[in-house]
């Protein structure tokens, strides 16, 4: 096909072109040193996150929203850092902050809006599912969900015209996005994503679901978040819960919806749960600094 | 006898097995004609589902609200076929979700 205008685009030079022009804010770098380092307080922790105020501010807003159904009002993120816990606010500031990081997509290409809405809907949906399922650390699902996408957005911007030439072939052949990626580049924009994350260096139990999301087999540490993302990815296409590049629900690996050990009705309860979170936290995280 | 979820247990339906809460501890045992009181219970602890006497496991997927005309709701699975085409549509998780994205059609005019 026509995509000889551009050097051969592989997994390993998109990642690079990107990661030179997008870099996650030092700031959490910074923060995960200090919260990996043993000797740090939670004053150290919160004095690097109020440094960022619009990151504050968004941060309390998700703790006090009933996504942590806390009674009494959070209004310190000393406060936020003692009810959330060190580990799940990174995760919630990194998901905070990798919402501003992607600018200028042309429009005919990716809605952003849309794009995040569907991200959201997934980090929550999957979220929800891991609380069905008694899960630990549940906020780590949430950010898996939130750039689980991550790498339609890379192609968009490094090279558009491929991204292009794809939804124009999804719309002709009536063929699934993911496919005609296959198909044409080699790899999906699940490994394209996951590539990235691991260059940004981010954990893996954030990392692997995102790359094998379409291919929950492949996953090697983190088979049960892996197939979390994988089923709440089919949700929210299903439902049509904002849209990224794909336009139809794509096949359900049976082996990780039977890991999952869950009945198909619980979906109906996990959605109902789900969608009032859905809606605030997109105003929560779109309100404020970007959009 | 199969899973009913919480919402669409009524008083007076009688479990098939016993419920437990989340972390395994039994509430109540099996053959215990349900009243309010147990289903407060059964919410505070979180359970979410409870094996019912007398339902079938499909019955779930059968049941339509009242508020719902037939006609389009079938409408709707049609309009949504496209969507699904890609997918496994025989397997049962896939035929709950395109149920429940008909039925939010119907409901709410869109999905």
């Amino acid at each position: 096909m026509a995509m000889s205008d551009y050097p051969p685009a592989t997994i390993e030079r998109l990642v690079e072109e990107t990661s030179t022009v997008y870099s996650l804010p030092l700031f959490y770098e910074r923060l995960n040193e200090t919260i990996n380092h043993p000797r740090s307080s939670i004053d150290d922790i919160s004095k690097i996150i109020t440094e960022d105020q619009g990151l504050t501010a968004r941060l309390l807003r998700l703790a006090n929203s009933p996504m942590f159904g806390c009674y009494a009002k959070v209004e310190s993120i000393a406060k936020a850092v003692t009810i959330i816990g060190t580990q799940q606010l990174r995760d919630l500031a990194l998901a905070a902050s990798v919402m501003g990081v992607f600018k200028g997509i042309p429009e005919d290409l990716l809605n952003m809006t849309s794009f995040w809405r569907h991200c959201i809907a997934c980090g929550i949906i999957a979220r929800s599912l891991a609380v069905y399922r008694r899960e630990s650390n549940v906020e780590r699902l949430f950010v898996a969900g939130m750039l689980h996408d991550v790498g339609q957005v890379v192609l968009a911007t490094a090279r558009p015209e491929v991204s292009r030439e794809l939804l124009e072939a999804q719309r002709d052949t009536g063929m699934l996005y993911l496919h005609l990626e296959r198909e044409r580049l080699g790899f999906d924009h699940a490994e394209l994503g996951g590539a990235l994350l691991k260059k940004w260096k981010i954990p893996a139990s954030i990392g692997e679901p995102v790359a094998c999301h379409h291919n929950p087999g492949s996953a090697e540490q983190f088979r049960l978040e892996t197939a979390l993302i994988h089923l709440a990815d089919i949700i929210c296409q299903s439902m049509e819960l904002g849209h990224g590049a794909e336009a139809g629900v794509p096949p359900l690996d049976e082996p990780a919806w039977d890991r999952l050990g869950m009945s198909p009705q619980m979906l109906g309860t996990v959605l109902k749960q789900s969608e009032s979170q859905i809606n605030e936290t997109f105003s929560i995280l779109s309100g404020g600094a970007d959009g | 006898m199969g899973k009913v979820a919480i919402e669409n247990i009524e008083t007076g339906m009688v479990l098939a097995s016993d419920v437990h809460d989340r972390s395994g501890r039994m509430l109540l045992g099996a053959g215990a004609e349900l009243t309010q009181k147990h289903l407060v219970i059964f919410r505070t602890w979180g359970v979410l589902e409870a094996d019912i006497e007398g339902q079938g496991s499909a019955d779930s997927a059968d049941q339509i609200p009242p508020d719902v005309d037939p006609l389009e709701l079938a409408a709707a699975e049609q309009e949504l076929a496209p969507l699904f085409k890609h997918t496994n549509r025989s397997h049962p998780a896939i035929i709950e979700l395109m149920r429940i994205a008909a039925l939010r059609k119907v409901q709410h005019g869109h999905v």
